[in-house]
C-alpha cells in the first residue's frame, strides 16, 4: 500500500487516529505511540511507524465549579497545570521526572508521581477516557460526574495500558483545590518510618542522606507536625530517573539492604531514593548495577523498569510479561496486535 | 441506620415472578439434576447451617437483594472455603448452569437477583460465610480480607490500631467488603477519599474454572493491565471475589461538623457549589430536603431546623487548624448564601446526633410509608440545583411524595419515592417517576448510577449513556475475562433478549 516502515501519523482528532490505524492495518503494520517523549519515546525502539498524539492538543472544557477538566491527550501536563492553577485548582498527576509529559502519556504509563502517597494513583483522577482501540473502534468509557459506576471501569483499564489496548485521544480529569501551603522538610538522617509520626503527609522520599517529607496542610498544622516529627525545612528531593523498582511495600527494606551491599552500592555506581509506603525505589546507576538491581527486585517479588534507553538495558524485565488474563484483554481490543506488540519485550 | 421491613404479602398478580413461585413444585433439567448432585457432594445439606439449600424456604431468602427485583434460584450454595467455592463454580461451569454471586444482599439494583439468560435458573453462591479478616497488616496499613467480612467489622478492627477503612456506605453494618468490591461502593466520605476502587490494592478473583487470579497488589505499577480496576464494580459478572487487599488510613486527629439550614433548595445548592470551589474541600457534604428533615426529626430528633427547606451536613477531617478553618469557611459561605441556621457540632455527642438524622432516613421512611423506591443518579455538581427542582416537579406531576437525600458534594442524588403499592396503578406511577428522574439526570450530563450499580435495574439505560461502540468495547472486555458467560448473566450490559419485567416484592432498603 505504499506505506513504508518510516511512516508516521500526526492525527488531530479521534477520527484521524482511527484513520491512521486503518492505514496501518491496510499495510499490515504495527505502530508505536508517541507523546512528548518523556517515557514511551525513551523506551528502546526500532524504526516502526509511529502515531504521535501531539496533534491532539488543547483543553476542551474546564468547568471549575464542577472540579473537572476535559483535555486532549497530546496536551502537555505543564500547560494543563497552568490553566488549572489560574483557577486555584490542580490535578495531581504531575510528570515523574522531565517536564515534557503529555496528559495521554501520563495516563498510558500511569507511573506514580512523588505525591501519589497523599493524592492517590493517576487512575484515581480519571473520570472519562475517549480512545481508539487497536481494532479501530472509537469508544468512550466513564462520564463527567465524579461518581459513576455505569458499566465496567475501563478508565482504570486504559490508564496504565502503555499504549497497548488503544490510543487515548481525550480525557476528563477530576480536580481539587491546589494546596496553598506546600512545604518540604527533611529529617537529619534517613528515617522512612517518620511517616508514622505524621498525619497523611503528601509525599515521603528517603535518600541516602535523609528522608524528605512534603506537608500541604494549614501552616499551623504543618508547623506542629514538623516540630513533633523533628523535621527541618528542606529543598524538594531530586529523584533518580534511570530506573524504578516497584515492590510490595513490605519488601522495600529487604531490597534496599541488598542493593546497598558492596558489590552494587559503595563505589558510587548506584543511587537510590525510595518511597517506602508506595513500594517504589528510584535508581540511577551503571548498566551493570541496574541489571543487578533488577535481579534483586525480582528476587523480592518486584519488578524494575528502565527509563533511560542510553543504558542499553531492556526497559521491561522478564517479570513484566503479561499474564493470561492480560493477553486475553489485549487480544479482545487489539486483535491484530497493531499497537506496540513489542512493548514488554524491549 | 439500617431497617428492614418484612412483609408476608406475596407479589401481586401483575408482577408475578417468571419462575416457579415459592411453594411450587419445579421440574429439573438433566443438567440441573446433575449439578445439584455435584453440589451435594461438596456442601453439607442438612441442619440450620446447611451449605446447600435446595428447598423452597432455603431458596426463598435468596430470591433478591435489597431491590424490588426477584427470581427463583436453582439452589443456594454457601461455601466456607475457597476450595468449596472452586468446586461449586467448576460444577456449574461443567453443566452450563449460571451462577449469581452475592453476600449480604444489601445491593439496590438487582445485581444479586438470580436471573439467567433465557430463563435459566442460576445457583446463588453466597460468600457470606467466608468472613475472616485474614491479616491486619498495621505496619503497611492494609488488610487482607475474605469477601464475606462486613465493612463495619473491618472498621472496628482497624480502629483498634488508630486506623480506618474509608469507604462508608450507609449499609456498612450489614454490607460485606466483597460486595463493596463488586459494586465499587461509595458512601458519605467519597468527596475527598474517593470510591471503593481507590482503597482496593488487590483483588483475588475466581473464574468459572475455579482458578484464582491475584489482580495487582504486589508491584503496584509498571506493566500489565489494571485488571484489579476492571474487577472492582464488575458486579459478579467476571467471577467471584474470594479475597481482597484493602488500604487503611490513619484515623483523623480532628473532625469538625456543621449543620446549616436553608430557606430554599436553591440556597443550599448554591452553598454546595461555593464549598466545592472553596480553598479546601470538605470531606463530606450531605443535603436533605424539607420532607426528609420533617420525617427524620419526628423519628430521630437530630435537632434539624423544622422550618428549613433544606439542610446541609458539612464535615471536615484532618489536623486541627485546618479543620477549624474549614468549619469557619463553611459557616461563612452558608451564611452568605442565606442560611437561616448554622450550627457547628460542639462535641462528639452533638456530631453523632447530627449524623443520626442522616442515617435514620431509611428507618424513618419505613414508619411513614408502606413502600419506598430508592433512586441513585449523579449530575455534575453545578447542575445540582436544577436536578433537585426537577425531582420536586416530577413528584408533583405524578402525585407522589419524593424526598431527597443527596451526597451533594458528589452531585449524587438519592430520591426516595414513598408509596403504598396497594393503591391502584401506583407502581406504574412510581416507575414512571423513577424513569423521569434518570432521564433528567442524563439530560443534565449526569449518569444513571453513582454507587448502587447497574444490576438489572439500570441495565437497559446503558444504551442511553453509551453508544454501540462503547458498549461493544465493554462487552469485549467482559467476554475476554469471563468467556463462559455464566457469571451473573443478564446483569450490567444490556442483552438482546429484552427487558425483564420489574417484579415487586416489598422489602426494606439501605441508602
Amino acid at each position: 500500500m505504499g506505506v513504508t516502515a518510516t511512516t508516521s501519523w500526526r492525527p488531530t482528532d479521534t477520527d484521524e487516529v482511527a484513520a491512521a490505524l486503518a492505514d496501518a492495518r491496510a499495510a499490515d503494520q504495527a505502530v508505536e505511540i508517541r507523546g512528548a517523549g518523556s517515557v514511551l519515546d525513551r523506551l528502546p525502539g526500532g524504526d516502526e511507524p509511529t502515531i504521535t498524539t501531539r496533534g491532539l492538543d488543547g483543553i476542551v472544557a474546564h468547568v471549575p465549579e464542577d472540579l473537572i477538566v476535559t483535555v486532549r491527550a497530546g496536551t502537555l501536563v505543564r500547560e494543563l497545570a497552568g490553566e488549572l492553577a489560574a483557577h486555584g485548582q490542580e490535578c495531581p498527576i504531575e510528570p515523574i521526572g522531565e517536564d515534557g509529559a503529555t496528559v495521554g502519556g501520563r495516563l498510558a504509563t500511569a507511573l506514580a508521581g512523588p505525591r501519589q502517597l497523599g493524592a492517590g494513583r493517576v487512575r484515581d483522577w480519571v473520570l472519562r477516557v475517549r480512545f481508539v482501540t487497536g481494532g479501530g473502534r472509537a469508544a468512550t468509557a466513564g462520564g463527567v460526574t465524579v461518581k459513576d459506576v455505569t458499566g465496567y471501569d475501563l478508565c482504570r483499564l486504559m490508564t496504565g495500558s502503555w499504549g497497548t489496548l488503544g490510543i487515548i485521544t481525550e480525557v476528563t480529569l477530576k480536580l481539587r483545590p491546589v494546596p496553598r501551603h506546600p512545604r518540604w522538610f527533611a529529617t537529619e538522617a534517613p528515617d522512612p518510618q517518620v511517616f508514622r509520626r505524621l498525619y497523611r503527609p503528601a509525599a515521603v522520599v528517603t535518600t541516602a542522606a535523609r528522608t524528605h517529607v512534603l506537608l500541604e496542610d494549614h501552616p499551623d498544622d504543618t508547623a506542629a507536625q514538623a516540630a513533633a516529627a523533628g523535621l527541618a525545612p528542606a529543598e524538594s528531593p531530586v529523584l533518580p530517573a534511570t530506573a524504578r523498582a516497584a515492590l510490595d511495600p513490605a519488601a522495600v527494606a529487604g531490597f534496599l539492604a541488598e542493593v546497598g551491599r558492596e558489590e552494587i552500592g559503595p563505589d558510587g555506581t548506584l543511587e537510590v531514593a525510595s518511597q517506602d509506603q508506595l513500594g517504589l525505589c528510584h535508581l540511577d546507576g551503571t548498566a551493570g548495577a541496574i541489571r543487578t538491581a533488577r535481579a534483586v527486585a525480582e528476587r523480592h517479588g518486584g519488578r524494575l523498569l528502565v527509563l533511560d534507553p542510553a543504558l542499553g538495558v531492556p526497559a521491561f524485565g522478564p517479570g513484566h510479561g503479561p499474564g493470561p488474563l492480560t493477553r486475553r484483554v489485549a487480544a479482545a481490543l487489539d486483535p491484530d496486535a497493531r499497537l506496540a506488540p513489542w512493548r514488554w519485550e524491549r | 441506620m439500617l431497617r428492614r421491613r418484612q412483609r408476608a404479602a406475596g407479589p401481586s398478580g401483575a408482577h408475578a415472578p417468571r419462575h416457579g413461585d415459592v411453594g411450587e413444585d419445579r421440574s429439573l433439567t438433566p443438567a440441573e439434576t446433575a449439578v445439584l448432585e455435584r453440589l451435594r457432594a461438596v456442601l453439607d445439606t442438612t441442619g440450620l447451617q446447611a451449605g446447600l439449600r435446595t428447598g423452597h424456604f432455603g431458596r426463598a431468602t435468596y430470591r433478591r437483594d435489597a431491590s424490588f427485583l426477584n427470581a427463583d434460584p436453582l439452589a443456594v450454595a454457601l461455601p466456607q472455603t475457597i476450595e468449596q467455592t472452586a468446586a461449586v463454580l467448576r460444577a456449574c461451569r461443567e453443566h452450563g448452569i449460571p451462577v449469581t454471586p452475592r453476600a449480604a444482599g444489601t445491593g439496590l439494583a438487582g445485581g444479586a437477583t438470580p436471573t439467567g439468560e433465557g430463563g435459566a435458573r442460576p445457583v446463588v453462591i453466597s460468600v457470606a460465610r467466608m468472613d475472616r479478616l485474614r491479616e491486619l497488616d498495621v505496619a503497611n496499613r492494609r488488610a487482607w480480607v475474605e469477601p464475606g467480612l462486613v465493612n463495619a467489622r473491618l472498621g472496628r478492627a482497624a480502629a483498634a490500631h488508630g486506623l480506618r477503612f474509608a469507604p462508608d456506605p450507609a449499609s456498612q453494618l450489614a454490607a460485606t467488603l466483597g460486595g463493596n468490591v463488586a459494586t465499587n461502593a461509595g458512601g458519605i466520605h467519597v468527596l475527598t477519599y474517593g470510591v471503593m476502587s481507590q482503597h482496593v490494592l488487590a483483588v483475588e478473583l475466581m473464574d468459572l474454572e475455579g482458578e484464582v487470579h491475584l489482580l495487582d497488589g504486589r508491584a503496584p505499577e509498571q506493566g500489565g493491565l489494571d485488571l484489579r480496576g476492571v474487577s472492582v464494580g464488575s458486579e459478579g459478572t467476571l467471577g467471584v471475589v474470594v479475597g481482597a487487599c484493602l488500604r487503611l488510613l490513619p484515623a483523623p486527629p480532628a473532625v469538625g461538623t456543621l449543620l446549616a439550614g436553608f430557606p430554599s433548595l436553591e440556597a443550599a445548592a448554591a452553598t454546595v457549589a461555593a464549598l466545592v470551589t472553596s480553598e479546601r474541600l470538605p470531606d463530606a457534604i450531605e443535603l436533605m430536603d424539607a420532607r426528609a428533615i420533617e420525617l427524620v426529626e419526628g423519628y430521630a430528633q437530630a435537632g434539624y431546623p423544622q422550618h428549613a427547606a433544606a439542610v446541609l451536613l458539612i464535615e471536615y477531617e484532618g489536623l486541627p487548624a485546618g479543620v477549624t478553618e474549614g468549619v469557619a469557611t463553611a459557616a461563612r459561605l452558608a451564611a452568605e448564601h442565606g442560611a437561616s441556621e448554622v450550627i457547628p457540632a460542639a462535641d462528639a455527642a452533638q456530631r453523632a446526633r447530627i449524623w443520626k438524622g442522616r442515617k435514620a432516613v431509611a428507618g424513618a421512611i419505613a414508619k411513614q410509608a408502606p413502600d419506598f423506591y430508592l433512586q441513585d443518579v449523579v449530575v455534575p455538581r453545578s447542575r445540582l440545583g436544577e436536578m433537585l427542582d426537577a425531582v420536586v416537579a416530577i413528584g408533583e406531576r405524578e402525585g407522589l411524595t419524593i424526598l431527597n437525600v443527596v451526597h451533594a458534594g458528589d452531585g449524587n442524588l438519592h430520591p426516595f419515592v414513598l408509596f403504598d403499592r396497594r393503591e391502584p396503578a401506583m407502581l406504574e406511577r412510581v416507575f414512571a417517576a423513577g424513569h423521569d428522574i434518570v432521564a433528567t439526570a442524563l439530560r443534565l450530563d449526569g449518569t444513571v448510577t453513582g454507587e448502587h450499580g447497574v444490576g438489572i435495574e439500570k441495565r437497559d439505560f446503558l444504551g442511553q449513556v453509551f453508544d454501540e461502540d462503547d458498549l461493544a468495547v465493554q462487552k469485549a472486555v467482559r467476554d475476554a475475562l469471563e468467556p463462559t458467560r455464566l457469571a451473573n448473566p443478564d446483569k450490567v450490559l444490556p442483552t438482546t433478549v429484552g427487558c425483564l419485567e420489574a417484579r415487586m416484592v416489598p422489602e426494606g432498603a439501605w441508602v
